[in-house]
């Protein structure tokens, strides 16, 4: 299994320092920005450039291996053979990259290509920036922050404080659910179970087999860590203190009016269809 | 001043059948007690109905002076502590400096004092230095410390350990116990109910009490208790070594003083 993406690695890198809410903010602004639309294949180049220019640069900032980067991206080619097979088959109305070959009456387009490229390059982009998110933000700090977001529905009746204690749990106990999970694997094994050979049937039951005895392991674990909290005087509905507390600064602030910038600037070019070299008297595709 | 009064405490999970029947016992305060029996005997089952966890028995519990019951329960719960047996099911924060805050967070403690408490009960417990770590990259006994921090660092005036040592190896097993005995003294008010199977640490009790299915047997000091070898052999559970030890020289018609309490003073004795 690959866990690369969405692993806290602990540095301590400016990004790393930057508020968990501004952090999050900034991501979804990045996520939106690069789903606009160019009006050209040369505008979007230089605008997908741009961003990913700009991701690689925080993705850098966080120290994040160039290693664990290709490896998050690895399964990324199924989805490139894909793409491109659909592109190929199926063209667009309008071509304006002009035709790549023909072969038995049969018309491939560069555009084809192009379009295939620029989806692939937008995934890559969206896991660049969730893996700089993850890596340098605590899966704490990330639920903080999603807390932070949510606290406006309180008024109507929202759980926010109890959906925020659950996602918090329920990542504190990933690590300790996947020990379980190996724990069962390996005692099925070592009674007959083969959870990697076999036909599709064999391999269905053989999970079954792992899956039933997680269940109810998690089953009573999720029991007794409930006894737990509420010997230690949980309840819910009662106000609580607060332990971790997040700190907007003065760069933070900076960082998402930069981002909100850059975002507002795609969005108004790809809404206006401004093409630059169109402007500049260039005539480009 | 009895700090727990169990009157006639009778409980069942469902109609077919009672796991604690007519229990009565009381708790002083300041005082190490030790509650040993059999698996099944309803031993965890007593701690969940002090805790208030299990709501529906019949009979009293009395704690710190007041009846436990819906009313008075927030108020008694804060005064005690429990840790289980399982670290990982107790461990409810993302690190161990969040896990202590945890009940400090249930207890409205404002978050300028956390730290220093904090700060306080992981040095208490060693774990000072784990403060950033998750529980995945603790080890049992370690997550075990972090479950007494945590609950040290709420103030309890009682505390119950249900089998807390059990998961760990010797070593981390002296050093928790060690660990509590070090509080008591420091805090000489502190009462202790531990639940165990390990005899060697009911030795060191101030009272030890016997379970045997569903009601207390005996309650006593050790030498009272486990000088009842053939009583103890009768619900299968064996003394602590000197005890079997003294009864088995004695059933070979030696004569042991009174006053020989530990193994090394009996071996000194034989050797003269
Ligand atoms: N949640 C439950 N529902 C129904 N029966 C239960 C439940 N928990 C425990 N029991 C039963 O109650 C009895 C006492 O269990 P308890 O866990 O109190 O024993 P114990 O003395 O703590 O044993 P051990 O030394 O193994 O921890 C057992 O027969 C057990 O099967
Ligand atoms: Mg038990």
């Amino acid at each position: 299994m690959n866990f690369a993406l969405g692993k806290y690695v602990p540095y301590d890198t400016w990004v790393h320092r930057m508020d968990a809410r501004a952090k999050l903010a900034a991501t979804i602004l990045f996520m939106v920005a690069v789903f606009f639309p160019m009006a050209t294949w040369t505008m979007t180049l230089v605008a997908q450039g741009f961003l990913l220019l700009f991701v690689s640069f925080i993705l850098a900032s966080t120290k994040t291996r160039l290693r664990s980067i290709l490896t998050s991206l690895k399964s990324l080619w199924v989805m490139v053979l894909f793409l491109l097979i659909i592109y190929v088959l199926v063209p667009k109305a309008t071509n304006t990259l002009g035709v790549a070959w023909t072969w038995n009456g049969w018309t491939v387009y560069w555009d084809s290509f192009a379009e295939a490229a620029r989806v692939i390059v937008r995934l890559v982009m969206m896991i660049m920036i969730a893996m700089a998110l993850t890596s340098s933000t605590k899966p704490l700090d990330l639920t903080y922050a999603l807390q932070w977001y949510l606290s406006p529905l309180k008024p109507l009746h929202f759980p926010v404080e109890e959906v925020a204690m659950t996602i918090s749990i329920a990542l504190r106990f990933i690590p300790t659910l996947l020990e379980d999970a190996m724990r069962v694997m390996r005692a099925q094994s070592s009674r007959g179970v083969d959870f990697a050979h076999g036909n599709l049937w064999k391999r269905i039951t053989g999970l079954t087999s792992l899956i039933i005895p997680l269940f109810v392991s998690s089953f009573l674990r999720s029991e007794e860590l409930a006894n737990a909290m509420e010997c230690r005087c949980y309840d819910p509905r009662e106000k609580r203190t607060k332990y971790r507390k997040l700190h907007f600064r003065v760069s933070d602030i900076f960082l998402l009016l930069a981002m909100a910038v850059i975002t507002a600037g795609i969005i108004t070019i790809s809404a206006m269809k401004i093409d630059f070299f169109a402007l500049m008297g260039i005539v480009a595709l | 001043m009895n700090i727990a009064e169990i009157r006639h405490l009778s409980f069942a999970y469902n109609e077919t059948k009672s796991v604690l029947h007519d229990v009565s016992f009381s708790l002083e305060e300041g005082k190490y007690y030790c509650l040993v029996g059999h698996n099944g005997s309803g031993k965890s089952t007593l701690a969940k109905c002090l805790m208030g966890l299990q709501s529906e028995f019949e009979g009293d519990i009395i704690l710190f002076g007041l009846p436990l019951d819906r009313k008075n329960l927030f108020s008694i719960r804060s005064r005690i502590g429990i840790v289980f047996q399982n670290p990982d099911n107790q461990f409810v924060g993302s690190t161990v400096a969040d896990d202590i805050a945890f009940g400090l967070e249930n207890k409205r403690i404002p978050r300028e004092k956390m730290q220093s408490i904090i700060d306080d009960f992981a040095a208490k417990t060693g774990m000072a230095e784990y403060l950033d770590r998750e529980p995945s990259m603790l080890s049992g006994g370690q997550k075990q410390r972090v479950a007494i921090a945590g609950v040290l660092a709420m103030g309890p005036d009682l505390i119950i350990f249900d089998e807390a040592t059990s998961m760990l190896d010797p070593k981390g097993k002296k050093e928790i116990i060690d660990l509590v005995h070090q509080l008591r003294k420091e805090n000489p008010g502190l009462t202790i109910l531990s639940i165990t199977h390990d005899v060697e640490e009911a030795a060191r009790a101030d009272e030890v009490l016997v379970m045997n299915k569903g009601s207390i047997l005996m309650q006593g000091k050790p030498e009272e208790v486990f000088s009842r070898i053939d009583d103890l052999k009768a619900i299968h559970l064996s003394a602590p070594f000197f005890y079997e030890l003294r009864a088995a020289l004695i059933e070979r018609g030696l004569k042991i003083p009174e006053d020989i309490k530990t193994a090394e003073q009996l071996e000194e004795y034989l050797c003269r």
